[in-house]
């Protein structure tokens, strides 16, 4: 086949998905490289001011505020979603009645919008009126209304709602890891006598090595990078609470009036602090790779 | 149906029997297995019943099926909270993303796998960033502006244009489907005549069913949940939101107090058709998660 014709034929085909990811996708990081320089509030004129915009994050406290929340967010999140994923995976990895019902069960949530059951969660969570308050009163299991989104409980309830969220997808993910590990391997095992826990400890967990490392890695990552869900329930509030790192960057961009801090719009600013967000998430995930890679060359 | 005679291979390996040791221990097992499942069920039945409520008997509770079933909260919601407006909204957003996503993703994938060409590497790796970047909602800005310059800022068109550029994922997912069509089929066809485009149009696209099916669903489903751009988008058309965005402009009215129930049923509204299709075919979006890991 003549090559010049395969070139141009290819490059036809492709050009729709590079123009729009060059456009839409590219285009736009460099716009933000661009304005992080800049003090530019998205009306009137753009100013260089090199980089005043960074020494102004250092000093942002209401920034490290949300950093440190996000850090609270992920680690309650993975602290509960992990060990509660990999046990119900290994349960559901044997032959159980019913198994393919629970699996659909849990896995049920990730097909449902953050949004949508931000709505939910609200009206169920409401201290004032909210269906889990009057359930919990109806069986006296309290004698006083939690303020569930209240500024003492909020970060807690946006975790529980954020695991709720996450099970069904990370037990999945570690269902097909554990199908990988051949069954002869167990087999021979319970032959030399090793009991259930020690086949886990011993057996699952170090094949599951590479599978776990990949699946703690997106845990920690889309944990970090999670706020819709946030967004609609608190808004970041009350008085800051649940404010997490990229729902700051959004306020930035699109301010509104809210139950949390009040944020003014600043496009310049808001690139900067959207910008050192991703190397903070970056620098986050390499140094989670490097330590269980360190780790697994210690076994 | 048939039975089998020959043993076919199976690809998932057979289910470890689980040793019946214990009674008390199977007993354990069951209740943390049922009440994690009662948990994760809660909200949703919630939603289902409480969409049936009267707002009054939402928030005086306690209730979990409804004393009385008002159908009408669907209608009102329908015709008075505007759901009919937002339903459709969502479905022309999620059916016109995932028809483009399908066509661009499969073009690109087509070449990818079968031509050789200069740049091909860079493509990739320019696809495989893009997933994996993110500085939040930074790009949605220069977005916006960019579509108010081809006047799509007041349309549904932009935000479609806007979700299917992010179709990374769908390439891959096509890219790993076609290398599992064999290349004779193309040889053979490009014998006969067949032109680059006819081979994909005859040949590619029809073979590639399943992989373009798994991008429905997963394209579908994240259109019709996608929640920030329109919602960017479409603050100064109200007319065009969607289901998501509506819905959270409910959470936040001024009224928000006594319509309780019309947000229920909405958000059911929202999740039944997903719910619907999970349903029917649950494994294959399962597949669809367990396949990310291994693409």
């Amino acid at each position: 086949m003549n090559k010049a014709r395969q070139m141009g034929f290819s490059y036809l085909f492709l050009f729709p998905s590079l123009l729009l990811t060059v456009v839409l996708g590219i285009y736009p990081l460099g716009w933000a490289i661009r304005y992080m320089f800049y003090d530019y509030k998205g009306y009137g004129e753009a100013r260089f001011t090199g980089l005043y915009n960074f020494r102004r994050l250092l000093a942002d406290t209401q920034y490290w505020d949300s950093v440190v929340n996000t850090f609270i967010y992920a680690g309650g999140k993975l602290i509960v979603t992990i060990p509660l994923c990999l046990l119900l995976a290994v349960i559901l990895n044997q032959k159980l009645k019913g198994r393919n019902l629970l699996r659909a069960i849990y896995f049920m949530p990730t097909i449902i919008s953050s949004a949508v059951m931000a709505v939910v969660f609200f009206i169920i969570f409401n201290s004032y009126n909210g269906v889990l308050n009057q359930y919990l009163l109806k069986f006296h299991i309290i004698s006083e209304r939690i303020d569930w989104l209240g500024p003492k409980n909020a970060m807690m309830t946006t975790i529980i709602i954020a695991i709720w969220g996450a099970v069904g997808n990370y037990m999945l993910l570690f269902l097909a890891g554990l199908q990988n590990i051949p069954n002869d391997v167990y087999e021979s095992a319970s032959l030399d006598g090793a009991n259930k826990r020690q086949q886990f400890w011993y057996l699952t967990i170090p094949m599951l090595g590479p599978v776990l490392q990949i699946v703690i890695m997106l845990a920690i990552i889309n944990s970090l990078k999670g706020y819709e869900t946030i967004m609609v329930l608190t808004e970041g509030g009350p008085i800051g609470k649940t404010e997490v790192m990229y729902l700051y960057v959004y306020k930035l961009f699109f301010p509104t009036p809210s139950s949390g801090a009040v944020v003014d719009q600043q496009f310049g600013y808001g690139s900067a602090v959207g910008f050192t967000t991703a190397v903070i998430v970056g620098i986050i995930t390499l140094v989670y790779h490097v330590l269980s890679n360190r780790m697994n060359k210690m076994q | 149906m048939k039975t089998e005679v020959i043993p076919h291979v199976q690809t998932n390996k057979k289910p470890k029997p689980l040793r019946t040791g214990k009674l008390g221990g199977q007993l354990l097992l069951w209740i943390f297995l049922i009440a994690t499942a009662l948990l994760i069920l809660f909200p949703i039945v919630v939603t289902l019943f409480g969409s049936f409520m009267s707002n009054a008997e939402i928030s005086t509770g306690g209730n979990i099926l409804p004393s009385v079933w008002h159908i009408e909260n669907y209608a009102e919601a329908w015709v008075q909270a505007n759901f009919s407006r937002f339903t459709w909204n969502s479905l022309m957003l999620s059916g016109m993303t995932t028809i483009g996503t399908l066509i661009v993703a499969s073009m690109a994938a087509y070449v990818v796998e079968r031509m050789n060409f200069p740049g091909k590497a860079l493509f990739v790796a320019i696809q495989a960033s893009t997933m994996f970047i993110s500085i939040g909602a930074v790009v949605i800005r220069p977005q916006y502006e960019l579509m108010i310059k081809l006047h799509l800022h007041t349309s549904l068109w932009g935000v479609i244009l806007i979700l299917i550029s992010g179709h990374a994922y769908i390439f891959f997912i096509l890219l790993s489907f076609l290398k599992g069509i064999s290349r004779e089929l193309d040889e053979a066809a490009r014998i006969d005549g067949c032109s680059n485009a006819g081979i994909f149009w005859k040949i590619i696209l029809p073979l590639l069913r399943p992989g373009l099916g798994v991008g429905a669903l997963f394209t579908f489903c994240g259109a019709w949940n996608e929640y920030l751009r329109p919602l960017v988008f479409t603050m100064n058309t109200p007319e065009l939101q969607t289901l998501t965005v509506g819905l959270s402009y409910l959470r936040y009215g001024a009224s928000a107090a006594v319509q309780t129930h019309y947000m229920l049923a909405g958000a059911c509204l929202s999740i039944l058709p997903l719910l619907i299709v999970y349903m029917l075919a649950n494994k294959s979006f399962m597949q669809m998660t367990a396949g990310s890991l291994k693409g």
